[in-house]
């Protein structure tokens, strides 16, 4: 009977306190609640942040996919959307308006959309992007165990795709190894839009006109970065900083992500 | 309409009786979206296209659409801001002292509030009211989702830090009449002369 006590206690507290009792939705994974430590700290910034748990797709929205909803929204063709969401470009690599065409695969990941566009999708699936802590808290897992830091292979596998030019026809997407929680390319393929990419600041490039600006990057601005070896990282959140909402880029998709 | 909508007007509206019982005063604000009749054909550079729902500080339903028609000046910001954004409402009131009198009282000065959370109506209606702010001024709050869209629109950038403090762009932005945006200002030592300048041109 003593022995059994504090067994149930720790079984109760499992049951209670786990977000993955019920299966994941279809297509996504199950990222439980961890600790993300942002790359850039300000002096008011706490070490590390609480992700509570979510739901992440296992790999990035393919042109099919987007297709549908294009399909579904003609406001969002590429002959009818509306400059203030998107520049030129927007599905650049299709053959039409609903055609797909020889360098847009079905089953690659969608690029050429902005973040409206990527949005928009988001709310019509009643999903949404993930913020940057939650994909940065994905894909600091590695391929074996719950820290990547800690796997040389990730580490390379993930410094690998930034030593290779992006292909005119992007790979599958969700063809590469999946991760400890079963997502897959988030460090290959194509970059990914965040919900809040437009919190990351840099100096100079906004004109001056925010009070984060002197912790982040260039100059003595580095010493708000937290982990110098995190090299891939620190690309991202450049990448990130540089964007436009209504920008499209040839190497950038998205996923989408949802709460427990 | 979702629950969550649902429920957000439910409680908009409790926050309506809630005002309007302290203090009988009517604001001057954003129509009433119930009340909002057609709307001329929205252009495709307008940031109207923004379909979202807000709260403005009388607690009533607004959308950014019924500002159609009429110069706006606007920026975001929120109350508990300790530093930039009292220059930011301060410059907004020296463009409108800047305007001459049948511009003064066409345009509108909107707030939108980065802080979802504690921003509730009432708590705009306080700093309305702390501030002084005239008929002209909307003062919006808003759902996270709908705030992070509008600040995409607008080219605001914001993150919140675990003071709950926002560090965030200060821009205030100038719409013409249709809504597509006419005139930036970006910074805190800004040349209010030239917004102002720039809502007279955007009614041209």
């Amino acid at each position: 009977m003593i022995h059994g006590l504090p067994r149930a206690f720790v079984l109760g507290a499992c049951l209670t306190g786990s977000a993955g009792a019920e299966p994941p939705p279809a297509g996504m994974a199950l990222v439980p609640a961890g600790n993300y430590a942002p790359l850039f700290q300000g002096k008011n910034d706490p070490a590390t942040i609480r992700v509570p748990a979510f739901y992440i797709d296992v790999r990035q929205v393919t042109n099919a996919e987007f297709l549908g909803f294009v399909r579904a929204n003609p406001n969002w063709r590429r002959s009818r959307v509306s400059p203030l969401l998107t520049e030129t470009g927007y599905l650049g690599n299709w053959s039409g308006d609903v055609e797909l065409g020889p360098r847009a695969p079905a089953d690659s990941p969608v690029v050429l959309v902005s973040w409206f566009a990527a949005h928009a999708y988001a709310r019509w699936r009643g999903l949404r992007l993930p913020t940057t802590a939650e994909w940065e808290r994905a894909v600091s897992a590695g391929f074996t165990t719950e820290n990547g830091a800690a796997e040389p292979t990730y580490r390379e596998a993930m410094l690998d795709w930034f030593s290779v030019p992006t292909p005119l026809v992007l790979p599958p997407a969700g063809s590469g190894r999946p991760d400890v929680y079963g997502v897959r390319n988030l460090m290959d393929l194509v970059w990914e839009w965040v919900d809040d990419f437009n919190s990351t600041f840099v100096g100079g490039d906004s004109g001056d006109d925010s009070g984060l600006d002197r912790n982040l990057v260039c100059g003595a601005g580095g010493t708000g970065v937290r982990d110098f070896t995190n090299y891939p990282a620190f690309l991202r959140f450049e990448f990130r900083s540089s964007l436009g909402a209504n920008y499209v880029v040839p190497n950038l998709g998205f996923r989408c992500a949802r709460s427990p | 309409m979702t629950p969550k909508l649902a429920l957000a007007l439910v409680a908009s509206a409790l926050a309506a009786a809630a005002v309007r019982g302290a203090d009988s005063e009517k604001p001057c604000c954003v129509d009433d979206a119930t009340a909002a009749g057609p709307v001329a054909r929205i252009s495709s550079r307008s940031i109207y296209q923004i379909d979202s729902t807000w709260t403005d500080d009388a607690g009533r339903a607004a959308r950014l659409v019924s500002l159609q028609g009429r110069p706006v000046v606007l920026a975001m910001f929120f109350t508990n801001c300790e530093f930039a954004c009292p220059i930011i409402v301060s410059n907004m009131l020296r463009i409108q002292e800047a305007l001459p009198p049948e511009l003064r009282a066409e345009a509108r000065f909107v707030l939108v509030s980065f802080d979802s959370e504690r921003d509730s109506p009432a708590a705009l209606r306080l700093y309305r009211n702390r501030m002084r702010l005239g008929t002209a001024w909307v003062l919006l709050h808003g759902q996270p989702d709908d705030v992070r869209e509008l600040a995409m629109v607008l080219g605001v950038k914001y993150s919140k830090d675990n003071r709950g403090q926002f560090a965030h762009s200060n821009l205030i932005t100038v719409l013409n009449p249709a809504g597509e945006i006419a005139f930036r200002l970006v910074g805190l030592k800004s040349d209010v002369a030239a917004a102002a300048r720039a809502v007279a041109v955007a009614v041209k």
